[in-house]
């Protein structure tokens, strides 16, 4: 018996679940426009006339036949969890496909549906008009008309829910006009293998379901079955009724079944969806768009081009703000200074907070613009084209297409984009695509290039900055290139990917999702780095008597041990030492101990980095941070998603070395020509 | 019978049949591509083909569009 607190939502990617899922939660869970930002199930709680009812978003899926990790996600929690209601997100403007996923949880017979079609006004706005209520009398289910990002439906749909909990629709049943069978022959023959279905799977899974998967032949039922005693047995007669009805068809039989299942769809939606002659199937402006944007030879160009613009606004207008923090943090400094006496307390509040929190803080401004302008990229429906425009140069390296994704996530931040890496189906990209992920430089490390470039490039940083990401990425396509020959040879998976029409994105929903990565960010600074500042500054404190972070304090003593392995790279101050150590907890960090330990932030900061650091070793130091250690918390993603410490440990030595050797080189072959 | 690499912008064609396992068929089924079903062919400039398919239009890798075989409808 199944929990009739649970309410799944499924739906194709880019349907609107998650949009739906937060009208009805009140959650807050991010929205994009590619397929593919739903990766795990996410649960909310919805409260209907006092009883609270939990909501689970899977991630989506064009069918049930799961190759990638978030697509399994999903059909496992259909297949097996057995939730009491699935509502169906359905994009109404594309009934014909999306129907294909509701037609097959409604094959499944575990749950109640309900379908949702949502984007209703899309689907006007090309001309169609739904007869949502008699083709609901045809399918036996309760179809509920929305439009997510206006919330409207949302109460019908919650209606429908609350009917269904309390067994009122489950009484009048809804009898289906006229139920989906296939023809004849397959009928029987899926009939005969239910018969078959031994009680160990039948009570786990619906036995007409593993019927209708093994006329399809779907490897992993027939593992399932092979298992059982008789296994051998039901297999067998599989296969003998898969020949014959392969005869008589004349080809295969899965196309033969899902050709049936499209065949009903557009029988269905022919009866019940009128379409007006309209604009809607001309050009669009999506398709002019297109037809520049992924054409061969301007594709990358273009893509470069974005890439600039966003990165010059997130450093010019950004900078532009960051002054005014700064200017706030000296205030805050001379103040504690002037009227602080006890000396330790001063110097906490100096040197540890403003010094070291204060000196990540500055950069907030363009931590924002950085995650407005991806905000701005994942809402206009560029991702999925940069896919395909990527897809030559991804395979070149023995990557995917989709890999492109992740790796432009990465430039926020390297945790959520190594999740993302779920939707690819082959495991060896998976895993190289993880493995080069961190070279794809987060938004942690954006503070350390900006104070370098800044003291030391001031007229070109923009560029020097620009040429540390291309250089992230250059790295990145030649490790994927170097770890696919060296672990795995082989065949990659076919690219096919649905594309979203352009729109303009939402200034209000795109600004409410950079602040939210934003406050991450600052919740980081209060927590994490403030935490290691504190070490810091202790370290830079004792013994006493030593004097504030000199040598001869613990941290100076640490840092002394660890520089002269930088000598080579021309940075072999204990400080850069330390900083780069500590850096490994979360890459602000190195900016925040450099603003402990020479306790000033900013502008006065900029100066002491230019004293010390020549334009030379000041890049080497912004290489060695781009390449060496993901942080911690990458570290243990990566553990977890590659379910390996073995990989982890590989992503943290590999990029020690490279990023150690790469700095050295720099200052070496570039001390020569200075 | 051509790949559908090989087709036009603007050109309607017909899937005949899809060369692949059994896994890249049945994902292709999901998307809606199978033999019977038509398709209009929207972009294809050397890089990606997009085709309509039942109203959306779906990118198709170069390698993948050479797998797929299609008669152009008049």
């Amino acid at each position: 018996m199944s929990d009739n607190r649970i309410i799944a939502l499924a739906g194709n990617p880019n349907s609107g679940k998650t949009t739906i899922f937060n009208a009805l939660t009140g959650s807050n869970q991010r929205v994009g426009n590619w397929p593919g930002v739903t990766v795990e199930k996410k649960e909310g709680v919805l409260r209907l006339e006092g009883t609270d009812y939990t909501v689970v978003d899977l991630p989506g899926t064009y069918g049930l036949s799961a190759r990638s990790i978030d697509e399994r996600v999903a059909r496992d929690f259909l297949v097996r969890n057995k939730p009491f209601l699935v509502a169906v997100i359905l994009d109404a403007s594309n009934l014909e496909r999306n129907m294909y996923l509701a037609l097959q949880i409604m094959e499944l017979g575990v749950s109640k549906v309900v379908l949702v079609f949502n984007m209703m006004d899309v689907a006007r706005s090309r001309g169609m008009e739904i007869d949502a209520r008699a083709m609901s009398i045809f399918l036996g289910v309760p179809i509920v008309p929305t439009i997510g990002n206006k919330k409207e439906g949302i109460e019908d749909l919650k209606r429908v829910i609350s009917l269904y909990v309390r067994g009122l629709s489950a009484d009048n049943k809804m009898e289906p006009g006229s139920p989906f069978k296939y023809r004849q022959d397959i009928e029987d023959a899926i009939e005969q293998v239910e018969s078959m279905i031994p009680n160990e799977i039948a009570r786990e899974y619906p036995a007409r379901w593993v019927a209708i998967r093994l006329m399809e032949d779907d490897s992993e039922y027939r593992d399932i079955v092979a298992r059982m005693s008789s296994g051998e047995e039901i297999l067998g007669k599989v296969e003998a009724l898969r020949q014959h009805l392969e005869r008589i068809l004349g080809y295969d039989v899965e196309t033969a079944m899902a050709e049936m299942r499209y065949g009903y769809i557009k029988g269905v939606v022919r009866e019940f969806v009128k379409r007006r002659p309209s604009i809607g199937d001309r050009l669009s402006m999506s398709d002019r768009i297109d037809a520049v944007v992924t054409n061969r030879y301007l594709g990358l160009p273009i893509f470069l081009l974005i890439m600039w613009i966003a990165f010059m606004l997130t450093f010019n207008l950004g900078g532009f703000f960051s002054d005014y923090i700064d200017a706030f943090f000296t205030f805050v400094g001379s103040i504690t200074a002037a009227h602080i006496r006890t000396e330790w307390l001063a110097s906490f509040i100096c040197d540890g907070v403003i010094g070291g929190v204060g000196a990540v803080l500055v950069f907030l401004p363009n931590i924002f613009m950085l995650f407005l302008m991806l905000s701005i990229l994942e809402e206009s429906g560029y991702m999925a084209r940069g896919a395909f425009v990527m897809d030559k140069l991804m395979h070149a390296m023995g990557l995917h297409g989709k890999s492109f994704i992740p790796m432009v996530l990465g430039f926020g931040c390297n945790v959520p984009a190594i999740m993302a890496t779920r939707t690819l189906e082959n495991r060896k990209d998976r895993i190289i695509t993880i493995l080069v992920n961190p070279l794809m430089s987060c938004s942690a490390r954006l503070p350390v290039y900006v104070l370098f470039a800044g003291a030391l490039f001031s007229a070109h940083q923009g560029t020097v900055i620009f040429s540390i990401y291309i250089l992230g990425i250059i790295l990145a396509v030649v490790l994927a290139r170097i770890f696919k020959s060296m672990f795995f040879k082989g065949e990659t998976t076919p690219l096919v990917m649905e594309l979203p029409p352009y729109h303009i994105p939402e200034p209000k929903g795109v600004i409410l999702s950079a602040w939210q990565r934003s406050a991450l960010f600052v919740r980081k600074a209060g927590t994490v780095i403030f935490a290691a500042v504190i070490l810091i500054w202790l370290m830079a404190s004792f013994p006493l008597g030593a004097g504030y972070a000199s040598e001869h304090t613990l941290i100076g003593r640490l840092g002394s041990v660890l520089a002269p392995v930088f000598s080579p790279a021309g940075f072999g101050y204990w400080q850069a030492a330390v900083a780069l150590f500590f850096g490994i907890l979360a890459k602000e960090v190195v900016v925040g101990t450099l603003g402990t330990l020479y306790h000033t932030t900013g502008s006065g900061l900029s100066a002491v980095i230019a004293s010390h650091f020549s334009p030379l070793s000041g890049y080497a130091f912004m290489v060695m941070t781009l390449v060496y250690i993901p942080c911690i918390a990458t570290i243990a993603v990566i553990k977890r998603e590659t379910n390996s410490w073995a990989w982890a440990g590989f992503a943290v030595a590999y990029s020690l070395i490279l990023g150690w050797s790469l700095a050295v080189i720099i200052f070496q072959v570039g001390s020569l020509f200075a | 019978m051509c790949p559908l690499s090989m087709c036009a912008p603007g050109e309607k064609v017909v899937i005949q049949r899809i060369v692949g396992g059994w896994g890249v068929k049945r994902r292709m089924a999901d998307m809606g591509f199978y033999p019977g079903e038509r398709l209009v062919v929207v972009n294809s400039s050397g890089g990606p083909v997009i085709v309509d398919v039942k109203g959306t239009r779906v990118g198709i890798g170069r390698n993948m569009a050479n797998k797929i075989f299609v008669t152009i409808e008049r």
